[in-house]
């Protein structure tokens, strides 16, 4: 009699362990497969905002924090540019960026080619297009207005 | 008891085998073929990859050029002979992925969106079967195809899904696929460039073909890690190196100049002056469109 109430708690006890697991499964599945897609929304945002004749062509997502003394943009990236394009880069940041996003751009002799920031008049430039006429690879740097702590996005894309 | 245990197993096999599926949390555990040894990965940091892959010529851009010398579209151009279902390695999937993801660039570029959901579907089956699918958002991107609407978004999402599944197979000790992937991109490229120039000859696109001697270099660095690691690396690194030989001879001069900038609707207008000139024969050309076909035709054989 103990045996058999003990068995019939038992299979209630795999039974609802079998649910569980079941729920715990697709729950699971569900938010993996929902993470593995998911796309930023401020990237996305920022990509589709770059006007209406720019096509995308890259990103990058820079976090940095807040720096004492600041020689050089911090965030570093190379990438090639071809000739005969015009590149349009734009500058994103999130709400909470104590600094607006800036970027300069040199070329392989180290020639600065172009920059968002203006050192005279300190204004900032929410994007630039870059006629390019030198096929290479360039050094893109990125940092935030004075050193300051933010995070955004650097959009590159292709303008018609 | 014993079938408590037994579920209890099962429940911590299922948290575990989901956890590790997550490319913030964990990570995949590979058979072992598929694994590279930390020495050859080390080679090259990751920021030097990232690099590398960001200088390869977007296909995306070479359909630009095309649009813009009012190219025709050309289904002949596309690597339509690439089943899905054949493809044997690991090796074989990377590559593919890589020159059906050039495809793609280029049939959504010209908005070709029935033969572009052909591609798409087998680069979801390549791509689940390199276990990288759930970065590959194929119902949005083939509703978007259908759709015609978004461009933008329809680049957006399929650059992407690409950039998604690179930086998580470099993160994942699986750079090997990484860098296939990348060559599958650039090879494809580098053949529709050069099948639309001997149909239609244009200095300007065949300087872009010129021009990648910038970033041969590169490509070879890349690839370099993984050339003694079986036959299929090895004859890669041989193709690659036979490209590069046919480009030594062909040459990139500068003039200078100083860029010229103004303001224009809130944003800044840099016009470069300094340029970049090529110099390459008609022989030089010949030489680069025919190994670029003998070997991307060579690469798309299904096993």
């Amino acid at each position: 009699m103990f045996y058999k109430h003990n068995r019939a708690y038992e299979l209630r006890e795999a039974k609802q362990m079998k649910k569980h697991i079941l729920t715990l499964s697709f729950l699971l599945t569900i938010g993996f497969l929902s993470f593995g897609q998911s796309t930023d929304p401020f990237v996305s945002n920022c990509a589709m905002n770059a006007g209406a004749n720019a096509k995308y062509l890259k990103d990058f997502r820079i976090q940095l924090g807040k720096t004492a003394v600041q020689s050089d943009l911090r965030y570093k990236a190379n990438m090639s540019l071809w000739k005969n394009t015009k590149y349009r880069f734009t500058l994103c940041n999130t709400e909470d960026s104590k600094g607006q996003l800036i970027l300069n751009i040199k070329d392989d002799a180290n020639k600065v080619i172009l920059s968002s920031f203006d050192q005279k008049t300190g204004k900032t430039y929410p994007f630039v297009d870059f006629i390019c006429q030198k096929s290479g690879i360039y050094h893109l740097s990125y940092d935030f207005t004075n050193g300051q702590q933010g995070s955004g996005v650097g959009v590159v894309s292709m303008v018609k | 008891m014993k079938g408590r245990v037994f579920l209890l197993l099962i429940v911590v096999f299922v948290c575990f085998s989901c956890r590790n599926s997550s490319n913030k949390t964990g990570r995949f555990v590979f058979p072992e073929a598929d694994s590279v040894p930390t020495s050859e990965a080390e080679k090259l940091s990751p920021e030097v990859i990232a690099d590398i892959s960001r200088n390869i010529s977007s296909p995306v851009e070479i359909a630009n050029l095309l649009q813009m010398l009012e190219v025709p579209f050309s289904q002949n151009y596309i690597a339509a002979s690439i089943d899905a279902n054949k493809q044997g390695t690991n090796f074989d999937k990377a590559l593919k992925l890589g020159i059906l993801g050039a495809d793609l660039g280029y049939l959504n570029m010209y908005e070709k969106t029935g033969s572009s959901l052909d591609v798409l579907s087998s680069i979801r089956k390549i791509a689940e079967d390199i276990k990288v699918g759930q970065f590959f958002d194929f119902e949005s991107i083939k509703r978007l195809s259908q759709n015609k609407s978004n461009l933008d978004s329809l680049l957006f999402i399929s650059i992407d899904s690409y950039t998604q599944i690179d930086n998580y197979l470099r993160g994942n000790d699986r750079g090997q696929l990484s860098a296939l992937m990348i060559i599958g991109v650039w090879i494809e490229g580098q053949y529709l460039a050069t099948q639309v120039v001997s149909q239609f000859p244009d200095k300007m696109l065949s300087d872009r073909i010129g021009e990648q001697k910038i970033i041969l270099n590169d490509l070879l660095l890349l690839v370099s890690p993984y050339c003694n690691r079986d036959t299929e690396f090895t004859e890669l690194c041989k193709n690659l190196q036979e490209i590069k030989n046919i480009y030594r001879d062909v040459r990139i001069t500068y003039t200078q100049g100083d860029p010229v900038s103004m303001e224009k609707d809130g944003g800044l207008v840099i016009n470069q002056t300094e340029t970049s000139v090529v110099e390459m024969s008609e022989e030089q050309l010949e030489g680069i469109i025919e190994i670029t076909k003998n070997i991307r035709n060579r690469l798309i054989l299904n096993n």
